[in-house]
């Protein structure tokens, strides 16, 4: 009897304790966000938290295409510098059509439509060489880090690429709902006549360029959740072989795995040229691939495969981008989030260790 | 007949399988010499030397974690965070008064020991909290360059004048017909003679050949070497055998980590500054050049030998595309592009390469 209620126990404790070790993230998100309202001056502001999320949407997308990837058990260290490829193609494209005289809107369209074309083929040759020639994803994709940062710095010569059209940094900074204290909200567009005064006070809530990576990711963590596509993603993270004898087309969904990574890396270069209204090629120490893969491990998926969530990792991307947000604000240097990142990205791996059901299935 | 006529066939396709990195070297420098101008000078063999410096450095030190089946992604930045604290402590070393030999002896010294830190802490995570390798090192990536920007507040340091001295001095001085001077540059020389002078072997070169050798020597012929191509054929034969795993892979880590920060200091002798960035392109080579040269990701395979030829073809692509004035930028498109050739060669030719071990 006493056995029996020591074993129960011991189950419950195993229990809170595998709970905790697959949801700290979240609660550390938390934490994070009360300590530095305490520590940090206007931290806990509207404004700020808008301002995380602008600073966020970048990551939030490069992170969300690495989740699909590191579910099946590979990884895609290119990312970043797709991204800053695209980002130069289109506002190059966008420049030059825009200098000839061409109606910026035709413009914009051309050059986000451009860079989401070129997108793909990085992601479509990462995926033939770990599909079908059986390269390492580490090997595979650092070699298009290498390929895709020299082909930019190609094309833009080392320079960033500025005279895009003005309109696309002014759609890129609009917000979805703008909050003038005292008259009110209005949509899309700022409120008419204001003055000096009323500019300061102005705040914008939900950047376009979010409202654009949410709908996203929330139509993605959708597919990867209730559809067969995301099914069989996560059956190839759990086991190769088990996939291939259920009858699954392995390689051709790997392709397709490392094309929608591409792809959500050339949507995050269309938007980052929209709010920085340039073309920036990526440097190396801008180390996107980092801040992407450590938000996916932190928010509890496996470099094995078959564990990860979409949901999860965007807490990840918010606890990095907060900590940064909030190492500013509390007048640290930026480069402390290079520290932080790599510190909680070796604590998150060292707490998914520690989790009993993971001790379990390691054993 | 034919019997023989496949074997023989086979036997020169696994020669090809084994050495095609060797072949590829002497395509491409053809190639080069035929194509640019003065390629094939001892001008150009010293900035060749010089350029494989690094990479061969940061490549022998990763050559040791990928044998053992790990990877170390933090090279790059370890030996940015070197070069700042190399430079930083001559400075300080130079305020504080103490003669320039000293405070580069001892600001070198200390560097190699800082150095020894990141790989410490990241044998630690891998060896004895089972973190995977891959994202300790990438952990160790962030902080390295993180700390390395806070300590140099993001701005290059130049370290006092002087510094340059050893890290610009060859081995040999040849002016023709009339003089050769080792070691010591030859003084009052006319114009004319200076510009036909002939400087062989850079000094920084031939310190790393040197260490480099020492640890090649380590790895092929003493027991620290066995037992690291044990650790990376498998872990648990390697501690059945009674080999103390984690205290080797802590050791392993350290000696890559150290490579860095030695690529560190010879950076900032010859460049006379350090910046936080200054070996950020180098993990890409580092990694390539071991690939190149026939090591396995999976562990238990891959020679120093082969990684100097990795670094001396990525060398001389560089000298090269230099010669031929393509612009610089393009020298990652083709090492990214050799790194996937080399592993699909890898791929294609299992049987032939049965190299290494």
């Amino acid at each position: 009897m006493s056995e029996a209620t020591g074993t129960q126990r011991e189950a419950a404790d195993r229990r809170i304790l595998t709970y905790l070790g697959e949801r700290w993230s979240g609660f550390f998100l938390i934490f994070l966000l009360i300590v530095f309202s305490f520590v940090g001056k206007n931290f806990f502001a509207v404004k700020n938290f808008s301002n995380i999320l602008y600073f966020a949407t970048i990551y939030l997308l490069l992170a969300g295409g690495e989740t699909f990837v590191i579910i099946t058990g590979g990884i895609d260290l290119s990312v970043g510098f797709v991204m800053g490829l695209v980002m130069v193609v289109a506002a190059i494209i966008m420049r030059d059509m825009y200098a000839a005289g061409i109606p910026d809107v035709y413009c914009m369209l051309a050059g986000s439509a451009a860079g989401l074309v070129v997108g793909v083929f990085p992601g479509l040759i990462n995926g033939l060489l770990v599909a079908r020639l059986r390269v390492p994803p580490f090997i595979a994709t650092l070699g298009m880090y290498g390929v895709a940062n020299g082909l930019t710095l190609n094309l833009c010569k080392g320079f960033p690429i500025y005279f895009v059209p003005p309109r696309v940094e002014k759609i890129g900074n609009s917000f979805v709902a703008y909050f003038l204290p005292g008259r009110g909200f209005t949509f899309f567009h700022r409120p008419p006549d204001m003055t000096a005064d009323d500019l300061r006070n102005l705040i914008g809530i939900v950047p376009v360029t979010l409202l654009v990576t949410a709908i996203v990711l929330v139509v993605f963590a959708f597919i990867l959740i209730r559809t067969k596509f995301g099914r069989h993603t996560f059956a190839i993270g759990g086991s190769m072989d088990a996939a291939i004898r259920s009858g699954i087309n392995v390689p051709r969904h790997l392709v397709k795995i490392y094309i929608l990574s591409s792809m959500f890396a050339a949507v995050a270069g269309v938007l980052y040229v929209f709010r920085a209204g340039i073309g920036h090629f990526t440097t190396i120490s801008a180390s996107y691939e980092l801040f992407a893969i450590a938000s996916v491990v932190i928010g509890g998926a496996s470099l094995m495969g078959g564990k990860g969530s979409v949901g999860r990792t965007v807490i990840g991307v918010l606890i990095l981008n907060v900590l940064e947000n909030g190492l500013n604000i509390t007048g640290l240097p930026t480069f402390y989030r290079y520290i932080a990142t790599g510190l909680i990205l070796i604590a998150a791996v060292f707490i998914d260790q520690l989790t009993p059901e993971r001790r379990v299935r390691s054993v | 007949m034919s019997d023989t006529v496949a074997l023989k066939g086979k036997q020169a396709g696994g020669w090809l399988g084994r050495n095609w990195a060797l072949l590829f070297l002497l395509i491409e420098t053809v190639a080069f010499i035929v194509l640019g101008s003065r390629f094939y000078s001892l001008e150009n063999l010293q900035n060749i030397l010089v350029a494989c410096t690094w990479v061969l450095l940061l490549g022998v030190g990763e050559t040791f974690v990928i044998i053992t089946g790990g990877i170390d992604l933090s090279v790059g930045f370890v030996m940015g965070f070197s070069t700042v604290i190399c430079a930083k402590f001559i400075v300080l070393l130079r305020g504080i008064g103490l003669p320039m030999p000293v405070s580069l002896a001892a600001g070198a010294l200390i560097c190699l020991t800082v150095g020894l830190i990141p790989g410490f802490v990241n044998g630690l995570l891998v060896a004895r909290l089972k973190v995977p390798p891959f994202l300790a090192t990438f952990g160790m990536y962030g902080i390295a360059y993180g700390v390395a920007e806070i300590i140099c507040r993001n701005t290059p340091i130049i370290a006092p004048k002087g510094t340059g001295y050893i890290g610009n001095e060859y081995f040999f001085y040849i002016v023709p017909g009339k003089l050769f001077s080792f070691l010591v540059r030859p003084q009052n020389l006319s114009r004319l003679e200076l510009r036909s002078m002939i400087t062989l072997v850079p000094i920084i070169t031939v310190v790393a050949f040197l260490i480099v050798g020492i640890f090649g020597f380590v790895l092929r012929r003493t027991r620290f070497g066995r037992h690291t191509y044990a650790v990376g054929g498998s872990v648990d034969a390697a501690s059945r055998a009674g080999i103390n795993v984690p205290r080797h892979l802590t050791f392993v880590y350290m000696i890559s980590s150290f490579f860095a920060s030695l690529a560190g200091v010879l950076f900032v002798l010859r460049y006379v500054t350090g910046t936080a960035d200054a070996g950020s392109s180098l993990m890409l080579d580092a990694v390539v050049s071991v690939v190149i040269g026939g090591a396995s990701l999976y562990g238990g395979r891959g020679t120093v030998k082969g990684t100097i030829l990795g670094a001396l073809i990525i060398a001389v692509l560089e000298t090269g595309m230099v010669n031929l004035s393509i612009p610089t930028f393009n020298r990652y498109i083709a090492i990214g592009g050799i790194l996937i050739l080399a592993v699909l060669i890898d791929q294609f030719f299992p049987e032939l390469m049965t190299r290494g071990q």
